[in-house]
């Protein structure tokens, strides 16, 4: 039973119990600038906040999103181009057609393939863009570069980028979380606020080998009190105060000190509304429905889609959640994609419905996709290698442009030929969504300004609605 | 045949096409290489310039230089050939690999991609002029004369009169001395990070003599763990960590001997000099005894240890990402210079060139540090280094002779199954029809003619014994076989498993050879195969164990297996390897332009950054120039690294450096307030040979040191961030020094020295929470830092650090408040008082309890608070227990407070 204080009685306790002795500190606080405090975006935005539903392992956009009928014709036939750097040098076969069929829904007629029958109902809320490029072969090579925009170095993630301009709305929540993270291929340097202040850092909730009911008794590290109950608690964190403030008055209310009881404070509201929003049994039977939270093979993805919209509706500046390292085919491609497809369809589909009869998907930003595509080729009997010169991810809400396709591969769907998103661009993108300039969004570190977009990345200005 | 034809209709194909990375990667750098100091945009020699695409096309004075497709007809081959008058380079034949990719290179099309838009220059050119050798930290380091100064009582110590004469300057006064248990309190987790004990409080108390705190610095210099407390400083500037983060965070699992080689030079008071030379060369420096040899191989993981990305696939790539970490971790942590930042281009603030970057990039690349690049499409293997060679060489023919022995083994039981089954699966069928006949008819065995009445026996046994699901899936046909089917249900039995048995042999075969190659190539070997029993459940089950089929050992077979098992059985333990790095053939290194090692500029010698070593320098004549660069670096002509030690000394006592970037002495840098003080201390740390120690008692027992950290309203408007050191730094613990003081009050701390750590513990992961270790020796995975450290301004581990933040988060309240590890010490260190014979009451106990957290005794108030606070609480608690439960709240208390936390 995850622990759920009631707001009334730590309203009650703090008022009784700590009253006045906190506010000069809580004043203090307010005198030193906060680095979560919501800023100005830098001109008007589309998008408030950010939902990144992550494919970990890498999709196959010719078998998903982007047909290519060519790839049928000249099914089991040698590979006429040049192939370029690939992880996997053994076992490369010839051309293998996409294994499900497309069809075209929607007034768009955006083609989906059979492995997203609930996503395909959604395409005219999507902007699929279809020509996404990356720099790394191997997956955590891929990783960084998606999340950070580099891939040798260690340097800030996209959702740090995000809080250093924007800020969070709700301060008793971290403004960037990350649910069930991979600890593999990067683990927290994809979430690491590198050199920007660590209040940047993403907080993740649980880790990728981690069932939901394990980490619904501790979403984040030491949320639930261990020793005292709740009450017991307030009254034992009042006696921390009153020592802290008269040792405060002694230390002529060195600011350092005043930030601490005030962190002390925060810290004490987040142990209480955080609980709230990890609490999906406030949600309602037909809602949990929606995401797939009745269905064993959906639960996890579906839980994980719900928080994020509970985090989002918050105030939460940017959610990530994985589907952790399953879509690495290299064999066995049919049956699991298949499966892969299955655990996350549905939950997508209710987070895009959910998000939209509440009002929310028109600033917020949902992103979907994998750290790069897969081969047109088979690799050994019926898989597919990496491939990060040309595949789809998609986007929703947030200001872009519903029911559209951006970019295109060539026949084969190997290289991106038109309209090539590069990551940058893609980081570009999602920066200018939110009314920020990547080109301004600098830090400076070890003597040089530094940027998400390295020394790269163009705004596609064609995904904008 | 086929395969050939392939292979062959492939290669035409991609003649036809445009191949830029061969180009890139194999053409243009022989042409940059050998043609382009003379053929080159500027120059022209003979009117050719083969620097572009244009110049190219273009050809030289005498026309095409290439005729596209016609090696035979281009003049270029026959130049570089020497078949003409011709003959180019002047310096020397190109070697007949160069000579074959040019002509494979023309017979292919001779492709050269159109010229883009020029770069920008990946060297501006950039000489070094006499004002970029004028910049202050790069001047030798001087011996200021002692400023003139008025308080001369304040000033016990030649350093303070440096301090002393900047704060005269600007009319302030040095804050008055610490109180005497602040200044034990501070000293002593200065040096040990750990709370004084209260016997240590007492004896300093009674310690009226003017030697009393010099005692204390003494004595904490003395304690192990001081190397802990000050090695752990050293281990952020050294980015350690134990695993290679970066793509898939491989594990180093002999980091832990760089740690403890740390602990202990701080410990000995090993000469800094000497410390810099064995983490760069340790390996080649003369050594007088095995294990200072030993200790010098250990030293080197400073190189070892850093961040790799082990699957990078382009493996030029990945040696040199790791060798760019390597050089920016080196000029950061000891020449506090950005070098890293002229991989590209000349750096743009500071005299550091792109050659001053490869010159020392050569050296690194000349260093090993991979044991095996691997195949492709695979993960790369780091280096690990024999303590003692001779014995690890001994444990390595041991492991070659068993592993001989095994394949052997292997072998002569393959030709077994091969010759026993090519006699006895022919007979399957007979012998099965024949066990049914016994099965189902009630036949005598001995009457079924034509078998063998022993083998029909094994088969019947083994058919007996099977289970329900056996008898419903793999041998339903024989058990619902007729007199009329029986002979075709044999058979197809028969079938099925002579074709699995002939699968099964090719596969481990195929198994063995692979073996032996991974074997000699030393990379990871593959598991012995197992037999299929999902697709063929029948020959799995029949042809093994104690299935009818199975093959018995011969002799010759059993008499291998049991030398093998022998040598296994004899093996030694493997000796000890250290992360660390060993001499690798050396490079010649060429500028990689803009950082692409697909174009590579001009060679440049293994040499050191000209603004400080100078032009005229020759580079090393054997090796990989990494015993140069360590003399260079520990040499007291060098003006940068004593500076650039004794900041960072002054700034782990006083929690701010001198010069506040400490690793950045270039342009983009600090101004030190106090540049004389900073020469004046490096010019002593050299002079006391370099020993740490030494500096430490010269920083403590100063005046400035002893300062209160109490700031004065006239401090706090003239010198707010006490640039002038008007004052000491109030400070907030590190993470090590808050979970190690709470471990040190629940009295449960393992104070240990040293040692690999085990995070799992009878198989079980060992939660941080249980463990009693100190701080740094928790184990620290790049890619999943743990939470407590990440949260308390731990760092990444992966560039070598420049000091801690100090944030004041709500999550390190959280840790404070709810983490299980402060609820149930704060329950132990309540015990510990509870259970004191020597205290009689509560407010003995509450006096205690001050004492060991905040190092000073409560005044009344406090403890009727105190008392107060624990008698109400106990009323709130159940009745069971409530007495431990309000105590263990009270010290929980103690230990989340501000008192606590600061250090003053």
């Amino acid at each position: 039973m995850p622990f759920r204080p009631t707001r009334r009685n730590i309203l009650r306790q703090s008022a009784a119990g700590f009253g006045l002795l906190g506010l000069r500190g809580l004043l203090a606080a307010a005198e030193t600038p906060n680095p979560l405090a919501p800023k100005a975006p830098m001109f008007a935005p589309h998008a408030k906040r950010v939902i990144f539903l992550f494919m970990h392992g890498g999709p196959s956009s010719i078998d998903t999103f982007d047909p290519k009928p060519r790839l049928v014709a000249d099914h089991g036939k040698p590979i006429p181009f040049k192939r370029s750097l690939t992880f996997g040098e053994d076992a490369v076969k010839g051309l293998m057609k996409p294994l499900w069929e497309f069809k075209q829904h929607g007034q768009s007629g955006t083609p989906v393939s059979e492995l997203f029958p609930n996503v395909a109902t959604c395409v005219d809320d999507l902007c699929v863009v279809r020509s996404m490029v990356g720099d790394g072969v191997d997956h955590g090579a891929a990783l960084l570069q998606l999340h950070t925009g580099v891939f040798s170095f260690r340097r800030p993630s996209m959702g740090s980028w995000v809080l250093q301009g924007l800020g969070t709305e709700n301060q008793n929540l971290p403004g960037f979380i990350t649910i069930k993270p991979s600890l593999g291929h990067g683990g927290q340097n994809n979430w690491s606020s590198s050199f920007l202040p660590g209040e940047y850092q993403g907080t993740p909730i649980g880790s990728s080998d981690m069932k939901i009911e394990e980490i619904e008794k501790e979403p984040m590290p030491w949320l639930v009190p261990k020793g005292l109950t709740s009450e017991n608690q307030r009254y034992e964190l009042n006696m921390i105060q009153k020592m802290n403030r008269v040792h405060a008055e002694r230390k002529a209310h060195d600011p350092d000190l005043e930030a601490r009881i005030a962190a002390m404070e925060l810290a004490f509201r987040m142990q209480v509304e955080a609980p709230q929003a990890f609490d999906l049994t406030k949600e309602s039977e037909a809602t949990r429905k929606l995401y797939g939270l009745d269905n064993e093979t959906t639960r996890d993805f579906g839980w994980q889609c719900l928080l994020a919209r509970r985090l989002s509706e918050r105030g939460v500046r940017f959610v990530q959640c994985s589907h952790s390292y399953k879509w690495d085919q290299h064999s066995e491609l049919q049956k699991l994609h298949t499966k892969n497809a299955a655990e996350v369809d549905k939950p997508i589909a209710g987070l895009l419905k959910d998000l939209k009869s509440r009002g929310l998907l028109n600033d917020t930003l949902v992103i979907w996709g994998g750290e790069f595509g897969r081969t047109p080729w088979a690799q050994g009997a019926d898989g597919r290698d990496h491939n990060p010169y040309g595949y789809t991810m998609w986007m929703a809400g947030g200001g872009t442009k519903a029911g559209s396709i951006y970019g295109a591969t060539d026949e084969f769907g190997y290289h991106s030929v038109e309209n090539r998103m590069h990551i940058h661009d893609l980081h570009a993108t999602v920066l200018a969504l939110m009314g920020l300039d990547h080109l301004r969004l600098t830090h400076r570190y070890a003597g040089r300004d530094f940027r998400l977009t390295d020394v790269a990345g163009e705004v596609a200005k064609g995904v904008f609605a | 045949m086929k395969t050939v034809l392939l292979f062959l209709s492939t290669t035409a194909l991609l003649a036809q096409t445009p191949d830029p990375d061969f180009f890139e990667s194999k053409v243009r750098p022989i042409l940059a290489r050998n043609c382009q100091s003379c053929h080159n945009a500027d120059r022209q020699s003979g009117g050719l310039n083969l620097s572009s695409e244009a110049g190219f096309h273009k050809g030289a004075d005498t026309g095409p230089v290439v005729v596209p497709g016609a090696p035979s007809q281009s003049r270029l081959l026959d130049v570089v050939g020497y078949n003409s008058d011709t003959k180019m380079p002047p310096s020397g034949k190109l070697p007949e690999s160069d000579v074959a990719t040019l002509r494979k290179w023309i017979s292919d099309g001779a492709y050269w991609p159109k010229d883009a838009a020029p770069a920008p220059a990946p060297s501006t050119g950039k000489k070094i002029t006499d004002a970029d050798r004028q910049w202050w930290s790069f001047q030798p380091v001087k011996d200021p004369a002692l400023p003139s100064i008025k308080n001369t009582a304040w000033a016990k110590t030649a350093l303070d009169r440096f301090i002393l004469a900047k704060l005269e300057e600007k009319h302030l006064s040095p804050a008055p001395p610490a109180q005497k248990l602040t200044l034990l309190r501070r000293a002593t987790y200065d040096l040990t990070g750990l709370p004084p004990t209260t016997e240590e409080i007492n004896a300093f108390l009674a310690d009226n003599s003017p030697q009393a705190f010099a005692k204390v610095v003494d004595r904490l210099l003395a304690s192990p763990q001081y190397g802990e407390r000050w090695g752990r400083h050293w281990l952020d500037v050294a980015r350690f960590a134990d695993s290679t983060g970066m793509d898939e965070d491989h594990v180093y699992p002999n980091a832990w001997r760089y740690r403890d080689y740390v602990v202990n030079a701080f410990n000995a008071d090993l000469p800094f000099n000497r410390f810099i030379e064995q983490q760069i060369a340790g390996d080649l420096l003369p050594a007088a005894t095995p294990e200072e040899h030993q200790k010098g191989i250990t030293a080197t993981g400073f190189l070892a240890l850093g961040p790799k990305p082990l699957a990078q696939q382009d493996r030029i790539q990945m040696i040199y990402d790791v060798v760019d970490e390597q050089i920016d971790t080196t000029s950061r942590a000891f020449l506090g210079l950005t070098l890293g930042c002229a991989r590209c281009h000349d750096h743009k603030f500071d005299p550091l060139l792109t050659r001053d970057y490869y010159a020392m990039a050569g050296i690194y690349a000349s260093t090993l540090d991979f044991r095996n690049l691997g195949r492709p499409g695979a993960v790369s293997y780091i280096n690990s280094v024999p303590l003692d060679a001779n014995a690890h060489n001994a444990y390595l023919a041991h492991r070659w002779r068993t592993t001989g022995k095994m394949l052997e083994m292997e072998e002569a039981s393959s030709e077994d199954y091969a010759r026993e089954g090519a006699l006895r699966r022919p007979k399957i069928a007979a012998q099965l029809t024949a066990a049914w006949k016994v099965h189902a008819t009630g036949a005598k065995l001995e009457d079924v003619a034509g078998v063998d009445a022993k083998e029909v026996g094994a088969w019947l046994k083994w058919i007996d014994a099977s289970d329900q699901k056996a008898r419903e899936s793999y041998l339903k046909k024989w058990f619902y076989a007729t007199a009329e089917t029986i002979d075709g249900v044999a058979k197809e039995y028969q079938e099925s498993f002579t074709t699995a048995a002939t699968k099964w042999e090719s596969q481990l075969n195929g198994w063995r050879n692979r073996y032996a190659v991974e074997f000699a190539q030393d990379r990871d070997v593959a598991a012995r195969p197992k037999p299929d029993a999902e697709t063929n459940p029948f020959f799995a089950t029949a042809g093994f164990d104690s299935g009818p089929m199975a093959l018995p050992d011969s002799d010759r077979v059993a008499f291998l297996r049991a030398e093998h098992a022998a040598l296994l059985k004899s093996m030694p333990p493997e000796p000890a390897l250290a992360a660390a790095v060993t001499e690798n053939i050396p490079v010649d290194q060429h500028i990689f332009l803009h950082g692409d090692h697909h174009s590579e500029g001009a060679k440049v010698d293994r040499t050191f950054p000209y603004v400080l070593a100078g032009e005229n320098q020759m580079g090393p004549k054997s090796g990989s120039g990494r015993l140069e660069l360590a003399h260079w670096l520990a040499s007291p002509d060098n003006p940068l690294p004593a500076r650039v030690m004794v900041n960072r000394i002054w700034q782990w006592h006083f929690g701010e450096a001198l010069m506040r970037t400490p690793n950045n002495w270039g342009k983009m840098g600090d101004q030190p307030a106090n540049p004389e003080l900073l020469d004046y201390l490096a010019k002593r740390f050299v002079e006391n040979g370099w020993s740490v120690k030494a500096m430490h008692r010269m920083i403590m027992l100063s005046s400035a040191y002893q300062m209160s950290a109490e700031v004065s309203p006239e401090a706090k408007e003239v010198d707010p961030a006490n640039r002038l050191i008007s004052r000491f730094n109030r400070t907030r613990m590190s993470v090590e020094e808050l979970r190690d003081s709470v471990l040190a009050l629940s009295g449960k701390i393992d104070l240990k020295l040293g040692g690999k750590v085990e995070m799992q513990s009878k198989g079980k992961k060992v939660e941080l929470d249980d463990l009693m270790r100190r701080t740094m020796y928790i184990t620290v995975r790049r890619g999943s830092v743990p939470a407590l450290l990440s949260n308390f301004d731990f760092g990444d581990a992966t560039t070598a650090s420049e000091g801690r933040a100090r944030t004041n988060v709500a999550p390190q309240a959280l840790f404070v408040m709810n983490s299980r590890m402060v609820v149930e010490r704060a329950g132990d260190f309540a015990k510990r008082l509870l259970d004191d014979p020597a205290l009689p009451d509560d407010k003995a106990r509450i006096e205690k309890a001050y004492l060991m957290a905040f190092a000073r005794r409560p005044d009344a108030g406090e403890i009727d608070t105190a008392l107060s606070y624990i008698g109400s609480l106990v009323k709130k608690l159940p009745a069971d227990g409530s007495r431990e439960a309000a105590w263990r709240s009270f010290c929980h208390v103690l230990v989340s407070t501000n008192e606590f936390l600061y250090l003053d």
